[in-house]
Order: structure tokens, then C-alpha cells, then sequence
């Protein structure tokens, strides 16, 4: 995996330059998954593909569904350690597994990428957590994910929203708010993470409940995990940096959100404009929503999200139920030359509703 | 949620409400007997504040594309004529009378009467299922016990509630309960205050249900079926590119997820050439077909591509069997096999193309014997009559023209019975 350790240790995260490499590197986990990945490789040769020779593009390569990740364990090789989708859909959930020098470019990668956008800082800083503290037993990489970018900065102390309570998790907005009224008062900037929507939730109780905050200079909101549990509830931006200016007296450019799949664990950062633009690691190609053939910049269609990352599961090209689009980066004033992701949406949520015999059971993997 | 004497209550009370059934049905069996007229009466009004967009927010989760067919098919479906014919149909028009004296014996009245209590099993995968299941029960004077599928989105206990509040004098023969598949014990006390189940769903559903059926129950299955198109001799059908059209129109917008929904095509020969030629030409057919019926929401087109390339990858694994043999167009396929069982295809317009000449049909239909339903027959008018019987013989319990293979008829039977005859007994008094 030479060239796939050249391409995480490129210094720009967004360098545009890459192409060639990324591809290359593309080539040499897709001919490892080939010769490693039984699975993978009954997937190639039923879609006529039989070397990396046939494959000229990114996205040339085979595309898996990330659904098929929760029904199906591909076993490719050895691993060092696994992540687990948060399993929304239905309870199905994905085991992604990672080998040792996947572990260390992904932390080649996330070091990079949070240095540029200024995430990381010497100052220390109390964490609290929109999620619940990762536990041995609990492989949820949003919840992991959240733990890990408490270290992006020295922690004085770290709190968490939801806590485990008979009846599951549960959050604990009183506790969030006896916490912010001391760390109104001291010097350390406070740094949230977690689900946005939480996050959003906890704007609206301390708005109705009439309380706003002055945090420390320095203080942070960082958004990840996505909103898809709570599509219904979801703020639009503006609103959302109107509350956080308000309740928390945090600037919208201290409010930094990442995006990221266990399918595609690359981390994608907003820039100052709040779009994610795509680092070297990583590919993307909207792909028509009737036939999935690539769609040109501009166009709505299915995210299919492509990076050489882990060889340890066939995620070098996945394909997401998420609906989005791609923008040229020259549409964005803040100089990275990539384009940049909009999500538009998800899928139709609902289940296919059959009464062929049969049908239910194998449609069940498949909704989403 | 839980609906009972036109109340709702938590599910937590289900115990307690089961008892109180208990001592309630007896004192609803002591009144006369429920007339059809009252829920005709009731789904006549349903339909009227249907049209005029009183349950338009209600309907909101449901694609707009279906809820304007659904309202189209209520204003036949839902009228009082329709409904009343529905009774006369299916319970036979002389539901009351008595036989001739024959010397030596009494003669009897012969009488159809509720057969007392039902409790519907209802599945989610059909719209308005679990309330059409009800009104059937309804209609025959039953006391119903209706267990909601996991999935409804509280639709259906809305529409109930409608009936209760047009017609109050049903509130007696209504009781629902959301209660999960997996509470063994609350559907068998259910079970045991019954006189019959009528269950709709998978293989495994019904399955499950007679293992906690007590003996004695009378068990009304709705299972699930596999419809399929029979092709004889193509170059004698006269007006067989208009034919094709339609059946292609049938397998787009059904998407193939009908039980009476075509997911294989047989041609009635055994030479294989002859079965992927009509694969080639039968392709420009469903292409357009499935172009012209594209949903107008991107989300639901995008889930359906979706699903049928996951099922397609899938094949690849070796979880299901594959055919090399593929013919692909713009959001559809033609997988053609050799073989000739009768099987359930990828869905989504991806449709099975299989040879199978007329003297193998019972043959390879005997195998798929409790799947068999619908059959859309595309063959010479001349032949029409003799393939229909062996197709009957085999034990299709609808032949229909390709086109119309999912097409309601009104006065038709349900999977070969109907539905009221099974939610009645016939009793006879000696008349002397």
C-alpha cells in the first residue's frame, strides 16, 4: 500500500494536483480487494470487471451500496480494528474493519485536516459531548468519532449529554446547563461536539427557557454525525448559527462541522463558507438517480463516495443512500480548488410495500 | 394505542382490556346481529369526506402519485352500490331460504350467519389493509379484534375511528390493539376469543400464527403469491405489439411487487433461441414503459435504482442464483434462465424470461402450487380457450389479458374464494 501512504502524507489536504495519484492508489487497494476479497471479487466479475486495467476513472471502480454493508461481513484480510454504523436503518448495522497502516493514515489524515481548518490548539479546553462516552462494548463510531476530537486539544474536562439510563440513553440538557454556567465564569474555551441535532435542541431549550451564556474566548461548536435521525427537525443553517451567536455567544466562524460515513471514514471538514470540500483522500461522483451512471457537476443524484483508505472491507467505492450534489470549487470564495458536497437528502425513507410472495424478506435488507 | 368502545388506550392496558372482552363479547352476541347496511352506511361517508379532502393531511406520508389513484378507485370502491353488490356477490343472493320437502324428512332454513368473533392478522405492505380487513368482517356482523401491523403510521386507526363516529352503533364490534408481532401471549389470548383468524401476510407470518391458533379456530389465510405471463406462439397473436405494450405498462407500474404482479415471462417453446430473441425484442417495450412511468420524486426513483442494483450484487454473492444471461436497458432488465420454475424476479422491472412449452405446464406449476394466482395469457385467439383451461388445471385461480394481470374486477373472488363467504357459517333450522 505504497501509494496509498504517499497519498495520506500529502501535506494540502485539498491539493488538486493528486489526480494521478489518487487513482493509482485506487488501483493498488482495488488489486488487493481482487486477490484478497472473495466477495469483492464474485462483485467484480459479475459487473464484467476483471483488472484494474479496466479501470480508467474513479469511477470505473465497482460501487457497493452502503446498505449491502449491513447485511453482508466482507472479510478481506487481517484487521487491526473495527467501527460500527450507528444502525438507524432498521437495526441493521455495518462492521467496518480496518487494518494497522489504515489506522495510522486515518490519523495522518484527520491531523492534517483539522490543522487547516484550526481545530487543533495547545490551549486547554473543556469538552462537552452532544453524544455518549464510547464504551468497550460500544462500537458506534459517531460516538467514537465525538471522543476522538476531545483530544484535538487538551481536555480540562470532558461532559457528556446522553447518559445511560434504564430505559437507554437519554439526554441530560440540566446537566448541560449546570455546566455551562460554571464554565461561563472560568477562562478555559468550552469546545461542543457531538450530533447537530442535539446540539440544535439544546439552542431551543435554553432559548425557551430564557438563558444565554458568554463563553471564553476561544470556544468552539463542532457538528458531526449528521442529522439523518432527525431529518424532520432539521434547522436550516442560518438559524442554527443565529441560536448558537445567541444562547452561547459563539461565532459562526467558530462553528465547524464534519461529515463522514463508517462506509467512508474520511473526514470532511466545512471550509469558512460552510461547504465541504473534497480532501485528496477522497473522490465523490453523483451518479443518476434511474440509471447510476456519473453525473456532470451540478446535477442531483446519489453520493457515491470513493477512497483507497482501508483495504480490511471492500469500502474503496461505496455508494450512499444519501441524494446530493456536487459544486465546482471555483464557486466558493474561500480559495480550495475542489468541489465541494451539498446533501440534499436521503432516499425515499419509506419500505417498499409487496405482497409478492417472498418479496418482504429480501426487500427488508434493502430498505433503507 | 388501543381501541375499544370507541376509546383509545394505552397499549399498556391491553391485559386488563382482554379480560374485559372476555365478558363483553357474550353480551354483544346477545343483540341482534349487525347489519351491512350500517358499515356500508359508514364507508359511503368515509368516501365522501375522502373526495372532498377532509383526510388530505392525513394522507400526507403516503406518495401523491398514489393517493390520487386511491382516490379515483374509492369513488367506485367505497359506494354504497358497489359495496352492496359486494355482499350480494360473495354471500349469494339468496342468503336466506328453505329447502324443498322431501318425503320422510324436514325441511330446513338454510341461513348464513356471522361466524362470530374475527381476529385480523393484517400485514403492512398494502395501503388501507388492516381497515379493509375490518369493514369485511364488518360487513358480515362480526365482532372484530384487529391487530395493527408493526409498521402502520396510525392511518388506520384514524380511518376506524371515522366509522365509529359515523356509525356509533358499530363501537361494539370494533376492539384494535398495536400489539407487536413477537407478544406470543397477547395474540393468543386474542386467538383464544376468537372463532376464526384471518391472517395476511408472508409464509413465516402465517406460520407463526397457526402455531399459536388454539385447535378449533377457523383459519382464513391470505397468503402471498407470484404472478407470471404465459406467451404462446407470438407470430399468430394478432395485435401482439399492443398486447406487449400493456404488459410492459403492467410491470412498470406494478414495479413487480404484486402478488398478482408478472415476474416471469414463459414462452411456450423449449428452444432457447427463440426465448432470448423475445428477450431482444420484448426490451424497447419495458424501457419505454419504465421511462413513462418514472416517479416524479427523485427520492423514491433513486431508492428503486438503488434496491435493484443492491439485489443485482447480491446475485453476484451467490445468495440467490444468477443468470449470466442478461439484457439491460435504462431502469430495467431481462434476466433469461433455462430452467422453469416459477420464481420471484429481482423486482423493480427486472423481470425473468423462461422457456416453457404448454404439455410441461402443470409439471413445472405443480412446484409453485401455493404461490399460484394470476396469469396474463398472451396467445392466438384461438388457442385462448384451451390454455385457459390448463391453466385452471394447474391451479391459476385468475387469467387475465397481459395488461390487466393486478386489474380489479368487481365481482371477482380473492386468491380463488371470497372473503365474506369465509367470515359467515350457515346454519340451518328445522322448519318441519
Amino acid at each position: 500500500m505504497r501509494l496509498r501512504r504517499k497519498l495520506f502524507a500529502n501535506k494540502d489536504p485539498y491539493d488538486s494536483t493528486k489526480a494521478d495519484l489518487f487513482l493509482a492508489a485506487c488501483k493498488e487497494n482495488f488489486d488487493y480487494l481482487y486477490g484478497n476479497c472473495e466477495d469483492y471479487r464474485k462483485i467484480c466479475k459479475g459487473l464484467k470487471i476483471s483488472s484494474s486495467d479496466d479501470i480508467k476513472t474513479a469511477a470505473d471502480l465497482p460501487v457497493i451500496p452502503t446498505m449491502m454493508f449491513k447485511r453482508h461481513d466482507f472479510r478481506s484480510g487481517r484487521y487491526f480494528f473495527t467501527m460500527t454504523s450507528s444502525g438507524t436503518s432498521g437495526g441493521h448495522k455495518s462492521v467496518i474493519r480496518f487494518e494497522f497502516s489504515a489506522a495510522l493514515a486515518a490519523l495522518r489524515m484527520s491531523l492534517k485536516v483539522t490543522r487547516y481548518h484550526g481545530v487543533i490548539s495547545f490551549r486547554p479546553c473543556r469538552y462537552i459531548v452532544m453524544g455518549f462516552r464510547p464504551t468497550r462494548k460500544n462500537k458506534v463510531a459517531a460516538a467514537r468519532t465525538a471522543y476522538l476530537t476531545t483530544f484535538l486539544a487538551p481536555a480540562i474536562s470532558r461532559k457528556f449529554i446522553l447518559k445511560e439510563t434504564a430505559d437507554g440513553l437519554k439526554p441530560d440538557f440540566d446537566g448541560i446547563v449546570e455546566a455551562l454556567k460554571k464554565y461561563e465564569k472560568g477562562k478555559a474555551p468550552v469546545r461542543f461536539m457531538g450530533f447537530p441535532s442535539y446540539t440544535f435542541f439544546l439552542f431551543q431549550l435554553l432559548e425557551e427557557r430564557g438563558l444565554s451564556f458568554k463563553l471564553p474566548e476561544g470556544s468552539k461548536i463542532m457538528l458531526g454525525g449528521g442529522w439523518k435521525q432527525f431529518y424532520r427537525e432539521e434547522a436550516d443553517k442560518a438559524t442554527f448559527y443565529k441560536l448558537a451567536k445567541k444562547t452561547l455567544g459563539v461565532e459562526e466562524e467558530n462553528i465547524i462541522e464534519f461529515f463522514g460515513a463508517v462506509e467512508h471514514p474520511i473526514l470532511y471538514c466545512d471550509c469558512k463558507a460552510h461547504h465541504f470540500h473534497v480532501p485528496v483522500y477522497s473522490n465523490i461522483v453523483i451518479r443518476d438517480p434511474d440509471t447510476l451512471e456519473p453525473m456532470a457537476e451540478g446535477n442531483t443524484g446519489l453520493v457515491n463516495l470513493i477512497s483507497p483508505l482501508t483495504r480490511a472491507t471492500p469500502i474503496l467505492s461505496v455508494m450512499t443512500d444519501d441524494l446530493g450534489i456536487l459544486h465546482p470549487g471555483s464557486s466558493c470564495p474561500c480559495g480550495v480548488k475542489s468541489p465541494y458536497l451539498e446533501i440534499i437528502g436521503r432516499v425515499a425513507p419509506e419500505d417498499i410495500k409487496t405482497c409478492a410472495a417472498g418479496a418482504a424478506d429480501i426487500l427488508k435488507g434493502v430498505n433503507v | 394505542m388501543i381501541l375499544f368502545d370507541g376509546r383509545i388506550y394505552d397499549s399498556s392496558e391491553q391485559n386488563r382490556l382482554l379480560d374485559e372482552l372476555k365478558d363483553k363479547i357474550p353480551s354483544v352476541l346477545q343483540r341482534e346481529t349487525l347489519s351491512p347496511g350500517i358499515i356500508i352506511d359508514a364507508v359511503d361517508h368515509l368516501r365522501e369526506d375522502l373526495l372532498q379532502g377532509k383526510f388530505d393531511e392525513l394522507l400526507e406520508s403516503l406518495p401523491k402519485e398514489m393517493v390520487e389513484s386511491y382516490k379515483v378507485q374509492a369513488v367506485t370502491l367505497l359506494s354504497k352500490e358497489h359495496l352492496w353488490m359486494k355482499v350480494k356477490t360473495e354471500l349469494g343472493t339468496s342468503e336466506e331460504y328453505v329447502t324443498d320437502k322431501i318425503e320422510g324428512f324436514s325441511s330446513i332454513r338454510v341461513k348464513k350467519v356471522p361466524i362470530g368473533v374475527i381476529f385480523h392478522i393484517s400485514a403492512g405492505n398494502m395501503d388501507f389493509l388492516p381497515a379493509y380487513s375490518l369493514a369485511e368482517g364488518l360487513l358480515t356482523g362480526n365482532i372484530n379484534i384487529l391487530k395493527l401491523p408493526s409498521a402502520d403510521n396510525g392511518l388506520s386507526l384514524k380511518l376506524i375511528m371515522q366509522f365509529i363516529e359515523y356509525r356509533p352503533e358499530l363501537t361494539d364490534y370494533i376492539y384494535v390493539f398495536d400489539t407487536s408481532s413477537s407478544d406470543i401471549q397477547g395474540m393468543r389470548k386474542m386467538a383464544e376469543l376468537s372463532n376464526a383468524i384471518s391472517v395476511w401476510g408472508s409464509d413465516m407470518a402465517i406460520e407463526a400464527v397457526r402455531n399459536l391458533a388454539p385447535t378449533g379456530v377457523k383459519l382464513i389465510e391470505w397468503g402471498q403469491k407470484l404472478g407470471f405471463c404465459y406467451l404462446s406462439d407470438p407470430d399468430n397473436v394478432e395485435g401482439l405489439d399492443k398486447q406487449l405494450e400493456n404488459l410492459a405498462e403492467h410491470i412498470a407500474t406494478t414495479k413487480q411487487l404484486l402478488c398478482s404482479s408478472c415476474q416471469v415471462i414463459y414462452l411456450d417453446t423449449d428452444d432457447m433461441d427463440k426465448v432470448r430473441l423475445f428477450a431482444e425484442s420484448f426490451k424497447p417495450y419495458l424501457e419505454k414503459a419504465v421511462g413513462a412511468n418514472l416517479s416524479t420524486e427523485i427520492g423514491i426513483r433513486a431508492r428503486d435504482t438503488l434496491t435493484s442494483y443492491t439485489q443485482r450484487l447480491t446475485g453476484y454473492l451467490g445468495q440467490e442464483e444468477e443468470s449470466d444471461d442478461v439484457i439491460r436497458g435504462r431502469g430495467m432488465s431481462l434476466i433469461i434462465k433455462d430452467d422453469n420454475k416459477l420464481e420471484l424476479s429481482p423486482m423493480m422491472c427486472n423481470v425473468l424470461i423462461k422457456p416453457l412449452p404448454s404439455k410441461d405446464l402443470t409439471k413445472a406449476l405443480y412446484e409453485g402450487r401455493y404461490y399460484l394466482q394470476t396469469a396474463g395469457l398472451i396467445c392466438p385467439d384461438a388457442r385462448r380457450k384451451e390454455l385457459t383451461e390448463l391453466l385452471m388445471r394447474a391451479g391459476l385461480v385468475r387469467v387475465t389479458r397481459a395488461g390487466h394481470m393486478s386489474a380489479y374486477f368487481p365481482g371477482e373472488a380473492h386468491d380463488g374464494e371470497y372473503a365474506l363467504d369465509r367470515y359467515v357459517r350457515i346454519v340451518n333450522i328445522e322448519e318441519g
